[in-house]
């Protein structure tokens, strides 16, 4: 805080009496800590149920929302009470973040204005198909989950089609003649032409034609305008029903907008609504608008060979120009059939005389053209291009837990790009359900059975492939079975690639556990000796909503996954749980000194509980002011081999309660956490820091200089402070010019643990701080730690480990804190990180541990 | 897995549970039919028995206290598994004097429910042994 704006601060509060009186400050701090802790559990609780194991309904996250909004509630009437009323406008806070919470519990958010009219194909809320439909949904999280390359575009949404029926008043007119048609009165071609008619004559509103036009407005761009209508489930196909329009000038997308839109009530779409039962039900279009690739092949893939489906191979289908030859079957193509297991052998391959092509008029449109004699009978696909294609097949079959059927292009530089992609349409004769699937999986042999933790359901297949180093990591094979023995942050690049994961430790609410459920990959962890049982390069099969992993490849229980178990992902209360999981989960406060961190910058529930745990603390930090507050508040003072001036306030249990007088010692200390990480402070060697021989006591009196006798440093009371209980410690650092917080949690029920680690500032340039931070984050992030570093600030947490290994790791913390004294002015270029990192390992590892195993 | 197939009716009102209740349970060998509505599931055991019965307690229609009343008295072997949201105290001691097999509090997990259904087939085969 600045100076002149905290004695300002202090002269406005000095005439206030102190109306709380302490030991209600206490009590509300205490109980402020606790519900801090179950708020913290609700989420990972929530976190946990988005993975499939539970099976819950919406009377779950109806009570879940009620006692957070009670928790939190308290919280803030707890964090007035210890502050003085100062936080009044949390209040507003929480109305702004629990209002739309509990409008998606009722449903009512899609009415809502807060959802766009028009939105980028690459910035689409991925859990709203019903905003974008199934089509631009799909391509949305090919973009942004599987990285893969999609034409560029947006999407007109379905609240864009509500507003476009408002305006032209034609909810009403619709339905009316919707409802003669079911009464017979009329047939499905009036009905269909005169609903058709009045959509092509609407007129499309002055605020969404604005924003369409603002999005389409691109130099020398055609677009295809296709349809996305929304089916439930994604399991209903309306393919080929409706509309596309193709190689579109963005002058004329306005109009081919309203021609896709009256496709919704095409005859053949009314006829099949019927059939399906939905026409009772408000339809609605999303229109997805993408640039025109000017394409030299093009065609469609399909995971899953239908003329041959035992057999586990891939078909392509392929043709010059553009795709319409092979999706309307309009001339003869070219098939490749692949096997999916590596190296991905073309097993077939059929190469057709392809006399005519599609390709696109100038000025719009398409026409039809000769393909040149010599290039008739010439493969429209090259190898490289069908193992690209091979790879993104996989991973679109993995992500999305269905066979797909998939378009793609080529343009005519060479590069491939994905088109659509959706479930294929499988018959029950073509492949029907098994007679007695567990009776079948019965026959393979099962390596691990009835163990761990799932951290996301689902069943996948790959060889064995453990990690236990970077270099390991960066060669991760795409389809492979990540073993490893935590659940580190660091192992995230893998992930997307796995076909499962299995870990040893950690934790289903864990960052890791967090990843897998976003790229939905099969994930256990807990499961004790898998690194010893499982040998790498061996192929199994991981069932982890049943929790075995079998020998080799159980092709019926992965056919009966892909083809008859719905995917749980795709069910209306998944994604339900996922959205309140956005609003509620993500941390975005990280830096307390950033402008952002205050009420109005909260934009979930965890953000609010940060912010009010940071705010409670400080006022118990600011010690001073806190003492003359509080006059006879016991403050313990610790005598030790390290010249650290700790002051301890104990909450009950944290301190030896025989203890005489005001100063302690170590062996007085009773709170774990802090007894653990006095442990790494005072080991031998830890406060001098290598290659550069210091006096032990010189440096630490230069040390614990505090900021007043800094040069250049303001007139501040420097203080070092833990407030602790049995199991609790919060501990504030400061000494030289680095700022240092610890709050850690060390109960016997791991669920219960955390530690979350901060560390800042330095006297040297933001460069060499930064290279610390660099430093520190490699080193916090081999102990599992979540690290996030913002330019000299770092930011490291780890969760629900057991007290054992929590205590490990505060020990770690309490070396880290010594070796980093002085790390900025000694690390002087980045190249000197890794021989730092080194020497703390080694280190390490004369202490008896390793970091990665 | 013994030659005849166990049979397991599913019964809750939230088509999720049925849905995600069905292949979990087909996995472990077992036939499996769903409901949502108690009515039609009531008609449905007038003609079938039904080795285990998994039933929510609240729901439209005829609850699910009355349902199980009720198929206990047609198959006094059938046993019952209660799940629901809304459990306390009372209502276990409730089902449990109506002579159900379980009784598990929504949410639960796979493996939960997997292993309940697993000691309930125990049971039946131990006692048709």
């Amino acid at each position: 805080m600045l100076p002149a704006f905290r004695r300002f601060l202090d002269r406005f509060r000095r005439p206030k009496p102190e109306t709380t009186p302490f030991p209600e400050i206490f009590e509300q701090f205490q109980s402020l800590l606790q519900d801090h802790q179950q708020v913290m559990e609700l989420i990972a609780d929530l976190g946990e149920k988005s993975g499939g194991e539970y099976i819950f309904d919406r009377k779950y996250l109806v009570d879940l929302t009620n006692n957070l909004h009670t928790l939190l509630l308290r919280m803030v009437n707890g964090l007035n009470l210890i502050a003085n009323k100062r936080y009044m406008e949390l209040y507003s806070t929480l109305d702004r973040i629990f209002q739309p919470l509990e409008a998606e519990l009722r449903g009512r958010l899609l009415l809502s204005e807060e959802m766009p009219l028009v939105i980028a194909l690459n910035e689409l809320p991925l859990d709203h198909p019903e905003l974008t439909g199934g089509k631009a949904n799909t391509l949305g999280r090919a973009i942004q989950s599987l990285k893969l390359p999609v034409p560029d575009g947006f999407v007109i949404t379905t609240r864009a089609y509500r507003k476009f029926l408002e305006i032209n008043h034609l909810e009403e007119r619709i339905h009316a003649w919707l409802e003669s048609w079911a009464a017979g009165e009329q047939d499905a071609g009036q009905t269909s032409r005169q609903i058709q008619y009045s959509i092509l004559a609407g007129l499309v509103g002055r605020e969404l034609a604005a924003e369409i036009r603002r999005h389409a407005a691109r130099e020398e761009v055609f677009w295809a305008v296709r349809s996305s209508a929304y089916g439930e489930d994604g399991e209903l196909s309306f393919a080929g029903l409706h509309d596309s329009r193709l190689h579109v000038p963005s002058g004329k997308i306005l109009s081919a907008y309203k021609e896709v839109l009256a496709s919704l009530y095409s005859r053949e779409a009314l006829i099949y609504r019927q059939k399906m039962g939905l026409l009772g039900e408000e339809a609605a279009m999303a229109v997805l608008c993408q640039e025109t690739i000017i394409s030299r092949a093009a065609g469609a893939m399909h995971t899953l060979d239908l003329s041959n489906p035992a057999a586990n191979r891939l078909v392509i289908y392929a043709a010059f120009g553009w795709g319409r030859t092979v999706v309307e079957g309009s001339g003869p193509v070219d098939r490749f059939v692949v096997e999916k297991d590596p190296p991905h052998r073309i097993v077939e391959r059929e190469i057709a005389a392809k006399e005519f092509m599609f390709r696109p008029k100038p000025g719009g449109g398409e026409e039809k053209v000769a393909v040149p004699r010599d290039e008739r009978q010439q493969p429209s696909l090259k190898d490289e291009a069908i193992g690209t294609l091979v790879k993104w097949g996989l991973s679109l079959e993995r992500y999305f837990k269905r066979p797909q059927e998939i378009e793609w292009a080529q343009d005519e530089a060479g590069k491939l790009w994905l088109v659509q992609s959706r479930f294929m349409t499988i018959s029950r004769t073509v492949i029907p359900p098994p007679e007695n699937i567990a009776e079948i999986t019965s026959r393979y042999p099962i390596i691990i059975k009835g163990q761990g933790t799932v951290a996301h359901a689902g069943v996948g297949c790959g060889p064995v492939y453990q990690v236990d180093s970077d270099a390991k990591l960066s060669r991760f094979p795409e389809g492979a079975v990540l073993v490893v023995k935590y659940t580190a942050p660091w192992l995230t690049p893998a992930v997307p690639k796995a076909a499962a994961i299995i870990a040893e430790r950690g934790s289903a609410a864990g960052h890791l556990a967090t990843i897998a459920r976003e790229f939905r990959v099969p994930t256990l962890v807990g499961v004790e000796g898998a690194c010893e049982r499982l040998r790498e390069g061996e192929k199994i099969t991981v069932d982890t909503k049943q929790r075995v992993v079998y020998a080799g490849r159980v092709k019926e229980l992965l056919q009966y996954e892909l083809v008859q178990a719905p995917a749980f992902e795709e069910t209306h209360e998944f994604r339900q749980l996922r959205r309140l999981l956005k609003r509620i989960a993500p941390l975005h406060l990280i830096d307390p000194q950033a402008p952002d961190f205050t009420p109005q910058g909260c934009e979930s529930v965890h953000d609010v509980i940060r912010f009010i745990h940071e705010k409670a603390v400080n006022e118990l930090m600011d010690l001073p002011r806190f003492l003359k507050r509080f006059r006879g508040v016991k403050i313990f003072s610790l005598i030790s081999e390290v010249p650290l001036d700790l002051k301890i306030l104990d909450l009950g249990g944290g301190i030896d309660p025989n203890v005489q007088g005001s100063q302690i010692r170590v062996e007085h200390i009773r709170s774990l956490p802090l007894k653990a990480l006095w442990e790494g402070v005072s080991e031998p060697g830890v406060w001098s820091t290598e290659p550069v021989a210091v006096d032990f006591r010189g440096l630490m009196s230069s040390l614990t200089k505090t900021w007043a006798e800094a040069p250049g440093a303001t007139a501040y009371e420097g203080f070092n402070l833990a407030v602790v209980s049995g199991v609790y410690m919060n501990l504030h650092l400061r000494l030289g010019y680095h700022l240092n917080l610890v709050d850690a949690r060390m109960h016997p029920e791991p669920h219960h643990n955390h530690i979350y680690f901060r560390f800042v500032g330095g006297v040297t340039d933001i460069t060499r701080r930064s290279r610390r931070a660099q430093l520190l984050a490699h080193i916090l992030s081999k102990f599992q730690f979540k690290v996030d570093v913002k330019g000299d600030l770092v930011v490291a947490r780890v969760l629900h480990l057991p007290q054992e290994e929590m205590a490990e790791r505060l020990k770690v913390v309490g070396r880290l804190i010594g070796f980093t004294r002085q790390l900025d002015i000694q690390l002087k270029s980045d190249a000197d990180i890794p021989q730092f990192m080194e020497s703390f390992f080694s280190r390490n590892s004369q202490a008896g541990e390793t970091p990665l195993a | 897995m013994s030659a005849r197939k166990l049979k397991v009716m599913v019964l809750d009102d939230e088509p999720i549970v049925c849905k995600r209740l069905q292949p979990a349970l087909e996995k472990l060998g077992f036939e499996v039919d769903t409901f949502t509505q108690s009515l039609e599931a009531l008609h449905h055991i007038k003609e079938n028995k039904y080795d285990i019965i998994i039933t929510d307690l609240k729901m439209k229609g005829i609850d699910g206290m009355a349902f199980l009343q009720e198929a206990k008295k047609q198959h006094p072997t059938t046993e019952v598994i209660v799940i629901t949201g809304f459990a306390t105290l009372e209502t276990a001691k409730e089902s449990f004097q109506k002579g159900v097999f379980d009784f598990i509090a929504k949410p639960f997990k796979l493996s939960e429910i997997q292993e309940v259904v697993t000691k309930a087939a125990a049971k039946i085969q131990g006692a048709g042994a």
